[in-house]
């Protein structure tokens, strides 16, 4: 079943057109973050987190009017895990004076409500207003800081033609991907960054593969024109660059699926990621790098950087 | 590269794994703390293997985590404190005339107003020989003084309160207090003394008069040494919390800096949260103040009641809430005094049912620095905690006590009134007691321990204020174990299936490789002391999807060597040579990833980075290293015709 013959696919002739949809999804990821905005988790925003375990069945409404005639809290509930676990997730804001013990009221809330043996605290969550902000822009920092290693590294292995092509595709691939976020309104926490430095690790794994072939095409077929040089090298490598994302693809679907909470956020996230991923190395990456090779030479990028030199490990 | 010899070295860090792997996997920490419990020596068997087992995160086997903020600013306002009472000890020694000394408030300014300009050399020349170039000098005095126009106490008062309000409104006023007719204005940092008076002197023009400080000096601490007092702070924190932690007794606890002003508390598996986390935090501070009888207790009550009204202030007895209090009551009680609250509990809900305020001197002569016992004691069924004071402590409390007698002594604990008994006669042998508050037996014998436990360690440098906390219950833990395996399992199960049915004997040999893979992680895991979190788990999930990336690029290059018409041996040569390449660079950015992440982030999701790293140095040894020396093993080996792929 494997013996899928070497495509051919004209890629390029159409990177327009797919530019045009890259362009168009990033568009509604940046209108949605813009409009909607994040759903930050309480790690971020700061604020308190339970997971309540009850001995009997109740619903989520039953536990938000309990807690707001009693503890006068506004408290997000929702179920966690299976409806025979009787476990509700609790959140709640933490207003800024009352931050030491702001837990107390909504735990007592509950067990006045519900009695306190029948209630069980599996996890306690309280972050501070400032925490939060400072976790947050953690985050952004270690996002960009890893676009930036990774332009350095790209440029360093191949060269400055390669690099922003790969740069332009992770930032797609991440606008996208934290898009995807702001439009269903999954919960953003610590998790969801990890998930996407993840995403920049891996998604340019797809755009090596490529450049990597592009860069020894280009010794091998010396005066090829350059569209078909790079159609050339995405159609060879095409089965790996597939077959590389569907494992990724398998074992984030399996997380998203199976796990819950903070891994399943973890899963939707490197589901789009390397959706994008895959998708934005052979129509983001491969196109800026012709153009570049095209125009460099306007943005001051001299012939004398072309020389391609191969580095090899072995 | 490593010869024929790969072959050996594969086979013997598979048996090193799985040598390092054994006592996790057949729980031997379980057999070792029963022998250790009754007493009998180990199993020949658990002697054989290392000591060490993975390391679960708190998210996987439950316990507490805390960040706590440490305020360093008040630890550095403390020790101008002490200065300023050393420099006072100097003066008064040397016969100096001074008007008042002390730190300006809301600052760790030193300040020292002189009676006369000639004493100035004398205690700048002191200062400088006893702190040198830990005292910085301000050439500009940041205080500002204005005499009122002669008038009664009332009259200076109701003034005072005008400038207060003014006050609040300036940014470059940081506070104001009233001092007999004078009315003394501290200046906020970047404000200039012309400014500040012009603006005052606008507003308030009925006859104020603005009198030059003629023998003022103020010393700030130098940068230098405001880092190295934080330095301290944050170690003596960690220190002070580890010693209270040890004697509670939790096993495995982790506490260490985070950056400039926190503390991160890892507690796994702690019992009792609720007592651990209020053990960490209580400041246990103990002093002994004289209760000022100057304004009569039915008008102090009066006063906080005004002020809590007209300020807005809410009910409740807290630390924040005193503060606030007090700052509202300014120019309204003696400037050397202060209110505090004894607390009443109901003794069952344990909630704050009342607060009896005190007015108290602020000089502290008795603190919990002097003592040198604390102990439990019980009479008449009810548990206190008595204690002996050092010799500083017992000369100390001997004069405070002969020179107050008559009057009460209220003993602090945390800021708080415990009790604030008559001095009948002067207590010279150094012992006293805190007895506590309502409640059953049990819960107050526990509540003795802890206080002799916290005043034993010793009080904690600075205050501190939870920053973030997370609490995870042991059963929680089990089922997220429960649920994380069971989808790294399902994963893996996909992944090598597909890899199976694709490259077929191939691909069963990439299989091993992950097999293997993973094997590796968790031993390395073990080997460095690396923490497994639910996040790390995700990350050998995503490891393993990785992992056959590296098979599936250099397979696939092999199969068009094949295509090419290349020989077996050529072709997996081909395919090695020139796949290794995008493979060590693929991995090599997912690696800056991993250690980006791991600089940035915090527990958990540290976990996933520490996992993601070792599987991506584990995934270049098996996907690279070990299948290429099977293949070349077997090929050199058979004569093979046809490769599987």
């Amino acid at each position: 079943m494997s013996r899928i013959s070497q495509t051919d696919i004209p890629f390029m002739k159409y990177r327009w057109y797919l530019l045009a949809v890259s362009m168009s999804l990033v568009g509604i990821a940046i209108f949605f973050l813009a409009t909607r905005g994040l759903n930050f988790g309480t790690d971020f925003k700061g604020g308190v987190t339970l997971v309540v375990q009850f001995k009997n069945p109740l619903t989520e409404a039953q536990i938000n009017d309990a807690l707001q005639q009693d503890a006068q809290v506004h408290a997000v509930v929702q179920r966690f895990g299976e409806a025979k676990d009787n476990t509700f997730v609790v959140k709640s804001d933490i207003p800024q004076d009352k931050q030491e013990k702001y837990s107390q009221p909504l735990i007592q809330g509950l067990e006045k409500n519900f009695g306190a043996e029948n209630v069980s605290i599996l996890k306690e969550e309280s972050v501070g207003p400032k925490v939060g902000k400072e976790l947050r822009n953690q985050g952004i920092y270690a996002v960009i800081f890893a676009w930036i290693v990774i332009l350095i590294y790209i440029g360093f292995r191949f060269d400055y033609y390669f690099a922003p092509g790969a740069i332009i595709a992770l930032i797609h691939d991440v606008l996208i991907s934290i898009g995807a976020f702001a439009v269903t309104g999954r919960e953003v926490n610590l998790t969801v960054v990890a998930a996407m430095l993840t995403i920049i690790g891996y998604s340019i794994n797809d755009t090596i593969i490529v450049f990597d072939r592009i860069r020894e095409d280009l010794q091998r077929y010396k005066g090829m024109d350059l569209i078909s040089l790079v159609d050339k090298s995405i159609n060879e490598t095409l089965m790996r660059t597939i077959i590389t994302s569907l494992t990724v693809f398998f074992v984030s679907c399996v997380l998203f699926l199976r796990a819950e909470g903070d891994i399943a956020s973890f899963g939707f996230a490197m589901i789009f990621g390397v959706i994008t991923g895959t998708y934005s190395s052979v129509f983001i990456a491969s196109p800026v790098f012709i153009f570049l090779k095209e125009h460099g030479h306007r943005f001051g990028m001299g012939k004398k950087t072309m020389a391609v030199g191969a580095k090899s490990f072995s | 590269m490593l010869g024929r010899y790969k072959n050996y070295i594969a086979v013997a860090l598979t048996l090193l794994s799985i040598y390092l792997l054994v006592p996790t996997v057949f729980s031997f920490n379980q057999i070792r703390d029963a022998s250790e419990k009754s007493g009998e020596s180990l199993p020949w068997y658990v002697r054989l293997f290392p000591d060490k087992q993975i390391n679960l995160g708190l998210d996987l086997r439950g316990g507490i985590y805390l960040e706590l903020e440490v305020d360093v600013q008040g630890a550095l306002a403390h020790r101008s404190e002490i200065i300023a009472s050393t420099v006072t000890r100097y003066l008064n020694e040397k016969k100096i005339a001074f008007d008042q000394t002390g730190i300006l408030p809301k600052t760790s300014i030193v300040s020292l107003i002189l009676k006369n300009p000639s004493d100035l050399p004398a205690v700048k020349d002191y200062v400088r020989d006893s702190y040198g170039n830990n005292l910085v000098e301000l050439s500009k005095p940041p205080l500002l003084v204005f005499r009122m126009p002669a008038g009664s106490p009332e009259s200076y008062q109701s003034k005072f309160q005008e400038v207060v309000a003014w006050s609040r409104e300036q940014k470059s006023v940081l506070d104001v207090q009233l001092r007999d007719q004078d009315i003394e204005v501290t200046l906020a940092k970047n404000a200039t003394a012309e400014e500040v008076t012009s603006a005052f002197l606008a507003k308030f023009p009925s006859g104020m008069e603005a009198t030059p400080l003629k023998a003022g000096l103020f010393y700030t601490q130098s940068e230098a040494y405001q880092k190295t007092l934080k330095d301290e702070t944050l170690e003596q924190a960690v220190v002070t919390i580890r010693n209270r932690i040890d004697r509670f007794g939790v096993a495995e606890p982790n506490i260490r800096k985070l950056g400039d002003s926190r503390v991160v508390v890892e507690l796994p598996g702690a019992q009792d949260p609720e007592r651990a986390i209020a053990l960490v935090k209580r400041s246990g501070k103990l002093e002994f103040k004289i209760v000022d009888d100057s304004v009569p207790p039915a008008q102090v009550q009066t006063l906080i009641d005004t002020a809590r009204t007209e300020n807005k202030i809410p009910e409740g007895f807290t630390e924040d809430i005193n503060v606030q209090i007090n700052e509202a009551l300014k120019g309204k009680i003696p400037a050397d005094s202060e209110i505090a609250f004894e607390t009443q509990f109901d003794p069952i809900s344990k909630k704050v049912t009342k607060g009896i305020p005190y007015l108290l001197k602020k000089k502290v002569d008795v603190s919990g620095e002097m003592l040198s016992n604390t102990q439990v004691k019980v009479e008449h069924n009810d548990p206190y905690v008595a204690f002996t004071l050092d010799s500083t402590g017992t000369k100390a409390f001997g004069d405070l006590t002969t020179a107050n007698q008559g009057k009460r002594l209220a003993i602090l604990l945390d800021g708080v009134v415990t009790k604030a008994p008559e001095i009948k006669t002067a207590i010279t042998g150094g012992e006293a007691q805190i007895t506590l508050g309502q409640g059953d037996y049990n819960s107050l014998l526990k509540e003795a321990q802890d206080l002799v436990l916290v005043l034993k360690e010793g009080a904690l440098p600075a205050r501190l204020t939870e920053a973030t906390k997370t609490v995870i219950g042991p059963s929680l833990g089990k089922t997220s174990i429960d649920r994380g395996f069971h989808s790294t399992l399902l994963a893996a199960l996909i992944v090598m299936v597909f890899m199976a049915v694709w490259y077929k004997g191939s691909g069963l040999l990439a299989d091993l490789a992950v097999t293997l893979n993973v094997l590796f992680i968790f031993s390395a895991l073990t080997l460095f002391g690396g923490t497994l979190t639910l996040p790390g788990v995700a990350g050998i999930v995503l490891t393993i999807g990785m992992a056959v990336d590296a098979n599936v690029i250099i397979l696939e290059r092999i199969k068009e060597e094949l295509a090419a018409g290349r020989s077996i041996k050529a072709a997996v040569d081909a395919g090695y040579s020139n796949g290794i390449r995008a493979v060590v660079d693929a991995n090599m950015t997912t690696f800056f990833s991993g250690a980006i992440l791991y600089y940035f982030g915090t527990g958990p999701v540290r976990g996933f980075a520490v996992t993601l790293m070792i599987g991506i140095a584990t995934t270049l040894f098996t996907g690279v290293v070990l299948t290429r020396s099977v293949y070349e093993y077997i090929l050199s080996r058979y004569k093979i015709t046809k490769l599987s792929i």
